[in-house]
């Protein structure tokens, strides 16, 4: 009677058993395992540091530490305060322009790579567009003072020819000095997604549509254009959300009344040390990055669901 | 047709003159015999260059950005060598978003990675150094080593390890002898842009060194002064075209490898 | 026959979908083995669970006697050819074929040696020193078999291994597989969805629909004596009459065929079972044949009109329609000499023998 019992009880144990080393040797098992290290990191060194200023941001600031009694009046100063409503205001400005300027530059160079550069000579193309990009950030921010600067390369040369008298002064530290700077810093990051989508386009589509009877222009728009968007629409993202955040452009070339969002974290963070409100002011500078990307995205899914068919 | 291709080319052609039109100026006045940097330029000198020799602040400066970048890039390859290889051969729960976050860095401004890096280190204590910058550096340089390997490890057919695992080896083995020698141009490649990466980083570096600045901050420093700015200049040259040979020879592996397993050219880096 | 391989009610899932549904199969010691069917079918996925790359979600899989559950395909007494041949593209020909030898503990020396006969057997005595991406397709066929018949597997796994090359490569590696299994005498399978390539190479063939082995015998019998009309179809061309099974008497079945009247048949003719009621019979385009003036018949006869001609110069195709009945039969017809070519309209008599039917209910 024992020995039937254990032996009834014998498969139940084998079977939890093989079930368990199916699963842990089964793809599911062995593909977290291998990306946990990965993970892990990105878990330790981004999630919870997001969380941690989520957290700030709620607390109370006060002299050299920081009190924990939630508030909300961190959120109130960043929001009610005319001086960082108009530092939000004019980031927000700014990044769309640049996105703006630079997606609308950037299309024709994408188009021309594409459809005009033989299928061997593409990648030398966008290996020369991406070259500079990778060269030293903060010089290339700097040579644009030196070029716009009071007795910069541009003022000099223009009076040198004569064509000014007097050096402009419109062109460097302020918001245009900080839009051309950002536009050039963000090219690539334009160019290589519209490629990207320009390429994938079958070109048989553009043929029947021509056999259709469409002209280039108009097969341009109804065809081209819209099978692109997909790519337009991760170029206008990909320029936007970093524009938004950075530091070095508008304080080398932006002067005072071109300061941004990151200027101002970066002065409660480092010069004032009330983190709280440093805090306040990147979550919402995320928030707002992150509607504005939504509500983008939105307005476009239209675009978007043509990709996946 | 041909008239709207040659059209589009002198449009492209202008696009790159104003691309590298900044990174042109910089030689011309490294090269420039005058502390002001404007033109018309005064004549050819060496001066700046061996300026740049004397000063020991720099060195340190140096020294320290190539201890992070080379940490940097062989850690953030591992990662990446792991996180591609999970993304390219297996299904598991939850995969996209998982590895929509570990690319998130990708579209994160940098001040926002940078400031909570820096509140959560202060908050348990940690003193700033030059691993506090590795730790940040590693989490922006992730993504790119991941989209590098990825293209790697894509253009690797699945059945050449199967065919090893049949002939009797271990899985591990089959990594060591089929895998890793087939990857291994991705592998350069990632180290390279890596090292590139942070090489040249500045925020991050900004917030999170401590007493000891690595090369950006060193030169935002030095931003400020006037006088030093032909040395920066010169400098700067010295920088782009180191970047400009490491890129190359990133693009020479990348298509090597592309090359050696029979796949299609897919693109540049990104 | 001796089994080196028991495959026992094999279920494979993925997720939801049901890849092999019940494979029941003993494959024999030395035997060239085909695995048929279309794509999608899951010849793949059988030949895969039998190399150990795919669990088993339910039944078991016996090698040589032993039972496969938990053993790495590493471990396996078999190797495999890959559809893509998966050529080592880093190492040389001699060191993808010698690259199962590295744990083998004879010397240096002698592994070369192995490594030269084993090219020598697949036809590329002094290729060992090239380098492997620089083949073309027939030659990395030869170095993927060499590859794996150097380890003396006791069965060895091809996977589509000539789909990638053209017709007459195709067909000369055809006869040089068929030669090398006898040479070596070890176990084959094959998995093709070229009902020829099966039917030219194989001891036995399986084929297979939608995850079930639908039929298993010789090549000669799959051809003449099909159990379902899909196997019939998908083996060959095959005519198709409607048929009604009037009585089934042991070994005798009297069967009422739409157009051609009642016939006979054995039992044999019946492979997939007999039952009286509606059913189909179907004959191959060569048991049908057309009778030129003057020529007496062996068998009977049908009349019919001709529909349509497809001339193939040595053979000519005729779609003829029987009187009383709406479908063409295709009937193959060699060109002899002095043999005219029949005109579309034309009338003529169809000779043809009860016992090349076969019924299907
Ligand atoms: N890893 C997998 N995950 C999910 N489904 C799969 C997987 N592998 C195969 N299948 C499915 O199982 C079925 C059988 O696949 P299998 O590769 O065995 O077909 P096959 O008979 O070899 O076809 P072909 O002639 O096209 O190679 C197919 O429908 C396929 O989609
Ligand atoms: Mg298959």
């Amino acid at each position: 009677m024992g020995a039937t019992g254990a032996n009834r009880g014998q498969p139940a144990i084998m079977d939890a058993k093989t079930r368990w080393g199916r699963f842990r040797r089964s793809e599911a098992a062995s593909g977290l395992l291998l990306i946990s290290p990965t993970a892990l990191y990105a878990l330790l060194m981004l999630a919870v540091p997001l969380a941690a200023i989520l957290l700030y941001s709620v607390l109370t600031d006060g002299y050299l530490t920081v009190e924990w009694t939630p508030t909300l009046a961190n959120y109130a100063e960043a929001w009610g305060d005319p001086l960082y409503r108009q530092v939000m205001l004019r980031s927000l400005f700014v990044s769309a322009t640049v996105t703006l300027v630079t997606v609308l530059l950037a299309y024709p160079v994408a188009y021309y790579v594409s459809f005009h550069v033989s299928p061997s000579r593409k990648s030398l193309w966008l290996f020369l567009i991406t070259i500079p990009f990778w060269t030293s950030y903060l010089i290339r921010v700097f040579l644009w003072k030196v070029i716009l600067g009071f007795n910069g390369v541009v003022n000099s040369s223009l009076m040198t020819l004569g064509i000014i008298d007097e050096p402009l002064t419109f062109i460097l530290y302020n918001v245009n000095a900080v839009v051309i700077t950002l536009a050039h810093a963000y090219a690539p990051f334009a160019i290589l997604p519209i490629f990207v989508a320009l390429e994938k386009i079958d070109r048989s589509l553009l043929e029947a549509s021509q056999d259709l009877g469409e002209s280039r222009l108009l097969t341009f728009w109804r065809v081209t254009l819209p099978l692109s968007m997909p790519g337009v629409v991760a170029a206008v993202l990909i320029v936007f959300i970093p524009t938004i955040g950075d530091y070095v452009t508008p304080q080398l070339v932006g002067g005072p009344e071109g300061r941004m969002i990151s200027n101002a974290i970066q002065l409660q963070y480092l010069r004032l040390d009330n983190y709280p409100l440093g805090s306040a002011l990147a979550v919402s500078a995320m928030a707002i990055v992150t509607a504005v990307s939504l509500v983008f995205l939105f307005l476009n899914r239209r675009f978007l669901r043509v990709r996946q068919q | 047709m041909r008239s709207k291709g040659t059209g589009f080319r002198a449009y492209t052609i202008a696009y790159l003159i104003f691309l590298y039109a900044p990174i042109v100026l910089l030689p011309i006045f490294a090269f420039n015999n005058s502390t002001i940097i404007a033109f018309p330029l005064a004549g050819f000198t060496t001066n700046w260059f061996r300026e740049l020799a004397t000063i020991p602040a720099l060195h340190h400066a140096v020294w320290n950005s190539l201890v992070i970048a080379v940490s940097t890039s062989i850690l953030s390859t591992c990662l990446g060598v792991f996180a591609a290889r999970a993304s390219t051969r297996y299904d598991f729960p939850g995969k996209g978003p998982i590895i929509g976050f570990i690319m998130l860095p990708l579209v994160l401004p940098e001040i926002i990675v940078a400031v909570s890096l820096l509140v959560v280190l202060l908050g348990i204590g940690i003193e700033l150094s030059a691993w506090t910058v590795i730790l940040g550096h590693v989490l922006i340089c992730t993504p790119f080593s991941i989209a590098i390997l990825n293209s790697a490890f894509q253009s690797l057919d699945k059945s050449l390890e199967e065919a090893a695992i049949d002939l009797g080896e271990t899985r591990w083995s089959t990594f060591r002898l089929i895998t890793f020698p087939l990857i291994m141009p991705g592998i350069i490649s990632s180290l390279l842009i890596s090292f590139t990466i942070s090489l040249d980083e500045f925020i991050i570096a900004f917030f999170l060194t401590g007493t000891q600045p690595t090369l950006p901050v060193y030169i935002w420093s030095q931003l400020r002064f006037p006088t030093k700015l032909p040395s920066i200049m010169a400098l700067g040259t010295i920088l782009v075209a180191l970047s400009i040979t490491l890129l190359i020879i990133a693009e020479y592996f990348r298509r090597r490898g592309i090359a050696r397993s029979g796949g299609q050219d897919a693109g540049g880096f990104l | 026959m001796k089994p080196i391989i028991q495959i026992r009610d094999v279920h494979k899932y993925y997720g939801d979908y049901h890849a092999l549904r019940g494979i029941n199969v003993d494959i024999g010691e030395g035997e060239f083995f085909s695995l048929l069917g279309p794509s999608g079918c899951g010849k793949t996925t059988l030949l895969r669970t039998i190399a150990g790359f795919e669990d088993l979600s339910q039944g078991t899989i016996h090698i040589d006697g032993r039972l496969m559950e938990g053993v790495p395909p590493n471990k396996r007494p078999t190797n495999m050819v890959f559809q893509s041949y998966a050529i080592f593209p880093h190492l040389t020909v001699a060191e993808n074929v010698g690259f199962g030898l590295r744990r083998d503990p004879r010397t240096p020396a002698q592994k070369a040696a192995a490594v030269e006969e084993a090219l020598e057997m697949v036809g590329l005595k002094g290729y060992g020193g090239r380098a492997a991406h620089a083949l073309s397709g027939g030659q990395r066929q030869r170095v993927a078999l060499a590859r794996a018949l150097i380890l003396k597997p006791r069965v060895l796994l091809l996977d589509e291994p000539l789909s990638a090359l053209d017709k007459k490569l195709r067909e000369q590696m055809q006869s040089e597989l068929r030669r090398l299994q006898r040479q070596v005498g070890i176990t084959f399978i094959l998995v093709t969805h070229d009902q020829e390539e099966a039917l030219i190479m194989s001891d036995r063939i399986a084929v297979m629909f939608e995850g079930q082995i639908a039929q298993l015998a010789p090549p000669q019998e799959l051809y003449r004596r099909p159990v379902t009309r899909q196997v019939a179809e998908f083996i060959g061309v095959m005519n198709f009459l409607p048929a009604s099974v009037a009585t089934v008497n042991g070994a005798r079945i009297d069967v009422e065929v739409a157009g051609l009247g009642t016939v006979e048949l054995a039992a044999e003719q019946c492979p997939g079972g007999a039952r009286s009621g509606k059913g189909s019979v179907g004959f191959r385009p060569e048991t049908l044949t057309i009778l030129f003036e003057g020529e007496t018949p062996r068998g009977r006869v049908a009349e019919g009109t001709v529909e349509e001609v497809t001339y193939y110069g040595d053979m000519t195709y005729y779609g003829v329609v029987p009187d009383g009945v709406d479908v063409p039969l295709t009937i193959s017809m060699r060109n002899l000499v002095g043999r005219r070519v029949l005109e579309r309209g034309e009338r003529t008599r169809v000779a043809w023998d009860p016992a090349a039917l076969v019924l299907f209910c």
